[in-house]
């Protein structure tokens, strides 16, 4: 292991000041399940690693109005044992259920697999497709909120500052009327990264026409996204078969339009349709 | 859609090296003053449970508790050479060593016991030697061992035993390639995702002749182990390079079975001894996995009607093969 200083934060200030002063030469570290093994491998060599898990603003979920907020350094077991969430997004639930095993999940936060970035990420598009907004801080900005549709700038890269901290997430609470599904599939059970993941949380109006949508497949590009193409196709009509299908076929090819024609397209396009039709199917 | 289907895997496999490759092992047993026993051999046990078996032997041909045995392995500096833990030899080749070895030191400890106790007819069992016949006439295991010591005599031998074949017929091929066989069957059960073309092994049920079972639990445990060893090899477990350069070098990467992947593995046990192993006993570690990836491809045969050519059968190759049979 490297020589880095450590510096443990009581406070959010506590963290915005060391971000502040260390900008770019800081890595920030909450669990630690992405972060140590790139120190290990020294992949990335910080002059100094600031620990957020100490900080107890950082924890938790809330409802706030008509808001859930969900604190940063929330592990994926917490995700897994909250009320809240079991009750109004069970979609996020299963989504941090299916990360890693037991142990990761222990340590594993919310925040982390956001800022990590990664591509096969497992709760960053279920986050998405809960509408997720980021409350994100630093020492001279103050607050500023980004939509998590817009915070991935690429694999591994977010938009966020060397000086800021994402301080909350925050998403709208699903209406009573609202589903939400998710499905991984990954190589095994359990210590697997998502060969893909497609989550999807739709609500239909008392006609049974599909009135609000929003789908987010995972793994399957660089950066996950919002299928605004396969959305459009379902939005105010009936999710019959004709229509599913259309939207699935809607659903990979913007996929093939972001991602090119690659090796992997020739089992994932076909693939990412069926798990999106098993999704849909389950929730209608 | 969910498809099911079940197939069937049989092997034989040659026990030891075969084919006049040198195939010795040894061991040396010695008798301590207070009647405890001291095992030494160059194997290794990385896990198979070796140790216990050799333990076993040697405590029930001196008729002594499991416990009463102290095990010295792969140490060079003190251990005669076994040879290498592989081919599934070590059971039947070291622990002829064993047996051997426990065998010439008990001949020791018989003539003083007979000497002591004015009989011949001696059985060695439960920490104790008595005579068959007048069942009073009796000496603990660990006076004997005292008396042997204070008669100055040597209890203490190496044995080696041998089972290096003949070659087989260089024109022909014909002959016996290896001094014993082993045989097995098993049968798995799956059900395929033709959606994800994901694979799911829900029962392997192994039948393995193993000569003899010194440890029926440990035997069962080497046949599930290796049963999910080869259902990984036939799904998942793949060694992926790039000119020569290993592209997943973590087990992050290369897919081994987790716990949550394994089907339940239903282990029988066949006896059918052989003459020349200890007790009857063989090897069963590398037959183990042999039959399990054609179990498994055979199974998704009979439920997709699809023929697999190539391993891993992972999600990629199984939805290949069933839009290439679609189209």
């Amino acid at each position: 292991m490297q020589n880095f200083e450590f510096y443990s934060a009581v406070t959010i200030e506590d963290g915005l000041a060391c971000l502040s002063e260390r900008g770019e030469t800081c890595r920030i570290i909450a669990g630690g399940t992405d972060l140590i093994p790139l120190l290990r491998s020294e992949e990335v060599r910080p002059v100094c690693v600031l620990n957020i898990l100490n900080v107890e603003a950082l924890k938790g979920v809330a409802e706030e109005g008509d808001c859930i907020w969900i604190g940063p350094a929330t592990t994926f077991t917490e995700i897994m044992d909250s009320g809240i969430l079991q009750r109004s997004a069970p979609l996020l639930v299963q989504a941090a259920s299916s990360v890693g095993g037991p142990q990761i999940r222990n340590r594993g936060t919310v925040a982390g697999n956001i800022a990590t970035a990664s591509p096969a990420a497992d709760v960053l598009p279920a986050l998405m497709a809960l509408d997720a907004t980021l409350e994100v801080q630093s020492l001279d900005a103050g607050i500023r909120r980004i939509p998590l549709t817009e915070a991935i700038l690429q694999p591994y890269r977010t938009c966020l500052r060397s000086d800021e901290l994402i301080v909350g997430i925050s998403m709208p609470r699903p209406s009573s009327d609202t589903r939400g599904g998710f499905e991984k599939l990954g190589r095994r059970h359990a210590l697997a990264r998502a060969r893909m993941n497609v989550s999807v949380v739709l609500r239909t109006d008392p006609d049974g026409c599909v009135a609000d949508l929003r789908i987010v497949p995972g793994a399957v590009m660089p950066v996950a996204r919002r299928m605004t193409e396969a959305e459009s196709v379902l939005l105010g009509r009936r999710p019959e078969p004709g229509v599913v299908e259309t939207a699935a076929e809607a659903l990979a090819e913007g996929i093939l339009k972001t991602t090119g024609r690659r090796s992997s397209s020739e089992y994932k396009l076909p693939v990412v349709k069926n798990i999106f039709k098993r999704v849909l199917q389950r929730l209608c | 859609m969910k498809k099911r289907g079940i197939g069937i895997g049989c092997m034989f496999y040659g026990i030891g090296y075969g084919f006049s490759r040198q195939d010795i092992s040894a061991a040396t047993v010695e008798i301590c003053e207070d009647g405890s026993v001291i095992v030494r051999s160059g194997e290794v046990d990385y896990g198979q449970g070796s140790d216990t078996i050799f333990c076993q032997i040697v405590a029930e041909e001196l008729g002594v508790r499991y416990d009463q045995i102290q095990l010295i392995t792969a140490d060079t500096f003190v251990t005669p050479n076994a040879g290498p833990t592989s081919a599934s030899r070590v059971t039947y080749v070291t622990g002829n060593a064993m047996l051997k070895a426990a065998r010439a030191v008990k001949k020791t400890l018989r003539s003083v016991a007979e000497d002591i106790l004015g009989e011949t007819d001696l059985i060695f069992s439960d920490g104790m030697v008595f005579s068959e016949s007048s069942r009073e006439k009796e000496i603990s295991f660990r006076s004997l061992a005292k008396a042997a010591h204070l008669r100055g005599l040597q209890i203490v031998e190496t044995a080696w035993h041998d089972v290096t074949t003949k070659d087989v017929d260089p024109e022909t091929g014909q002959g016996k390639a290896y001094s014993t066989y082993a045989w097995a069957s098993q049968l798995a059960e799956v059900e395929v995702d033709t959606e994800t073309g994901k694979v799911e092994v829900l029962r392997l049920v192994a039948a393995h002749d193993v000569g003899k079972a010194i440890n029926p639990s440990n035997v069962e445990a080497q046949i599930e182990g290796g049963a999910i060893m080869g259902m990984g090899y036939a799904l998942e477990e793949e060694i992926r390079q790039e000119g020569g350069h290993v592209q997943n070098r973590s087990l992050g990467e290369y897919m081994i079975p987790t716990a949550l992947d394994v089907p339940l593995v239903e282990a029988h046990i066949v006896e059918v001894p052989v003459s020349d192993g200890p007790y009857g006993a063989k090897g069963v570690g590398e037959p183990a996995l042999i039959p399990t990836a054609p179990a498994i491809l055979n199974a998704i045969c009979n439920a997709l009607d699809i023929h697999i050519t190539e391993l891993p059968a992972n999600l990629e190759n199984i939805h290949r093969l069933i839009r290439e049979k679609g189209e």
